[in-house]
């Protein structure tokens, strides 16, 4: 109804000046004209009010149907544009997905080229090799290959089951949780001449739970507490610290570590990508993948702040029950 | 010495080319089939005490040979090759009558092992424990169907990786259960320090159900390797 008020306007105001016109003619002419020429008045006024109104029509007529035609052009233009855009969006985005698996398969590939060449160095030493030291050595050395293919294809398979399967719901106690990953780390062997602390609330109130399974929250905390410990040394600080924003519950994982090139930072959370620093380190390139699956599939995120030769801290927010 | 007769079914000749000898040098007498339907003659022609069958074959796949034999009464214990992990695929598995499964890649003495007790566990002519819908033990009930667990007439509330535990230790009862095979089978995927949380569910499933880990009625410690069912199982 609103489109139709200036139409309504327009066939109201426009004529008015004629009608106005007409009704003077008529009051004029009946007041000075002879009586027998009454109805000749009469006819002309009749006559030119029909003329008036129907140029009127004819031009209001033109009017709505130019005002239409104009219309009709600009929304095709609208829509064309719209669709441009969309087909722009969704080339680009197929274009980004198609780069994605470019890059995921060149990484896979080089992922599989040293077990695999490692294999078959070791195969072809074995046949020709005739002593049984040699043999056993060999055996032992393809064996830690395989297991490492093996690994690979596992992580690769979690992360694919990450996404369909369904999450086992209950209510997690984060600082549980996060006191027995520390736990855990602490034991380690390697992380021994490491200081490794943890700081969660007490005071007012403790973490309030996660809906969440257990154990995979379990693992994304434990992968980013093991990263940490593969790129730090003796003598480095491990911190991990958790409190509540807001409807939220934010857990940090910080390193005095050597931090991570900012060229490399936009990528860690990439399958099977490996950066500058990480090479030499053992590790399949899926475990910061993982942890990110594992968060986004309970409804959280994850980012990354790095300073070179400073270390790194990585941070999960989780949605709180 | 006794050699039970196996058929291994599997489409990729570069498995059945190392694995039958391999299970031959283990003691078995073994004959391969390339796919589901050549498995179904084999089975009639050479009357197998065992099958290893691979679930994705071109024809006739693994599921469908195992869904024929138990449809046709046929209750010879299989044990099947998964290549998908999923948790659904594993429960489907044994909802449809197999005796056990491995996922792929596997170590070859984790499937000997695994035959043998299978072998032990066979009832000849009888469906597996792994196919019945409820399982009972003493005053223990699982519905399988439902998903839920009484004892006498109590309910146990628990959390659905404690059920699958529970589930998957009463279908292999008196087997040694390691923490990595019970995270293969249950979790789908081991985890780092993933013996840890099989530890956790257990003590989970010994309060449920009120067993004393010193004096268990249904849960053993197998020490240093990982646990035992130590009730006697029926299928119900």
């Amino acid at each position: 109804m609103r489109r139709h008020w200036p139409w309504l306007f327009a066939a109201l105001v426009v004529p008015a000046p004629a009608v106005l016109g007409i009704a003077t003619s008529v009051m004029l002419s009946r007041a000075i004209a002879p009586e027998e020429m009454q109805s000749v008045y009469l006819q002309a006024d009749v006559a030119a009010l029909a003329w008036i109104c129907g140029s009127l029509f004819s031009l209001l007529l033109g009017a709505v149907f130019l005002i239409a035609v104009w219309e009709h052009r600009r929304d095709n233009a609208w829509r064309a544009e719209i669709e441009r855009n969309q087909t722009q969006a969704a080339a680009q985005a197929s274009e980004e997905a198609a780069e994605d698996r470019r890059r995921f398969l060149r990484r896979l590939d080089h992922e599989l080229k040293n077990p695999l060449t490692a294999i078959r160095a070791g195969l072809a030493n074995l046949a020709e090799s005739p002593s049984q030291d040699v043999q056993q050595e060999t055996l032992n050395s393809v064996e830690t290959q395989i297991l490492r293919i093996s690994h690979l294809v596992a992580d690769l398979r979690k992360l694919a089951e990450l996404e369909t399967r369904p999450l086992e719901r209950t209510p997690v106690d984060m600082t549980a949780l996060l006191e027995e990953a520390v736990n855990v780390a602490k034991d380690l062997p390697e992380t021994a001449d490491r200081r490794i602390t943890l700081t969660v609330p007490q005071a007012p109130w403790p973490l309030p739970h996660v809906a969440g399974d257990w154990d995979l929250l379990f693992l994304a905390v434990y992968n980013l507490l093991d990263n940490a410990r593969k790129f730090t040394q003796t003598g480095d600080t491990l911190e991990v610290r958790a409190f509540e924003d807001g409807a939220m519950i934010v857990i940090e994982v910080a390193d005095t570590g050597p931090g991570i090139p900012e060229e490399d930072l936009p990528h860690v959370w990439e399958e099977l990508y490996r950066g500058k620093g990480a090479r030499g380190i053992p590790g399949s390139g899926l475990g910061l993948a993982l942890v990110r699956a594992i968060i986004e599939r309970h409804g959280g995120q994850t980012s990354v702040r790095s300073r070179a030769g400073q270390g790194t801290v990585f941070t999960l927010r989780l949605p709180t029950t | 010495m006794e050699t039970p007769k196996l058929l291994l079914v599997d489409d990729e000749t570069a498995i059945t080319d190392n694995l039958a000898p391999f299970l031959k040098r283990s003691g078995f007498d073994v004959t391969t089939a390339a796919d589901g339907e050549q498995a179904l003659k084999q089975v009639t022609s050479f009357q197998p005490e065992i099958i290893i069958l691979d679930v994705m074959m071109p024809k006739l796949d693994g599921r469908e040979v195992l869904r024929r034999l138990r449809n046709a009464g046929n209750w010879t214990p299989i044990i099947l090759l998964t290549q998908v992990g999923e948790a659904t695929e594993r429960a489907m598995a044994l909802e449809e009558g197999a005796d056990d499964y491995l996922n792929k890649p596997f170590d070859p003495h984790e499937l000997t092992a695994r035959i043998r007790a299978v072998l032990r566990r066979a009832r000849p002519g009888k469906p597996p424990l792994a196919a019945a819908r409820q399982l009972t033990c003493g005053d223990l009930r699982l519905d399988r169907q439902a998903r839920r667990v009484w004892i006498e007439e109590r309910e146990l509330a628990l959390t659905p990786k404690a059920f699958a535990l529970l589930e998957y230790a009463l279908t292999h009862p008196d087997e040694v259960l390691t923490r990595e095979r019970l995270l293969d089978a249950v979790w789908g995927w081991d985890y780092p320090v993933g013996t840890r949380a099989v530890d956790t569910r257990v003590a989970e499933l010994r309060r449920a159900l009120d067993d004393d880990p010193s004096n268990p009625c249904y849960i053993e410690t197998v020490p240093g390797v990982g646990y035992r069912f130590a009730g006697t199982v029926e299928s119900a």
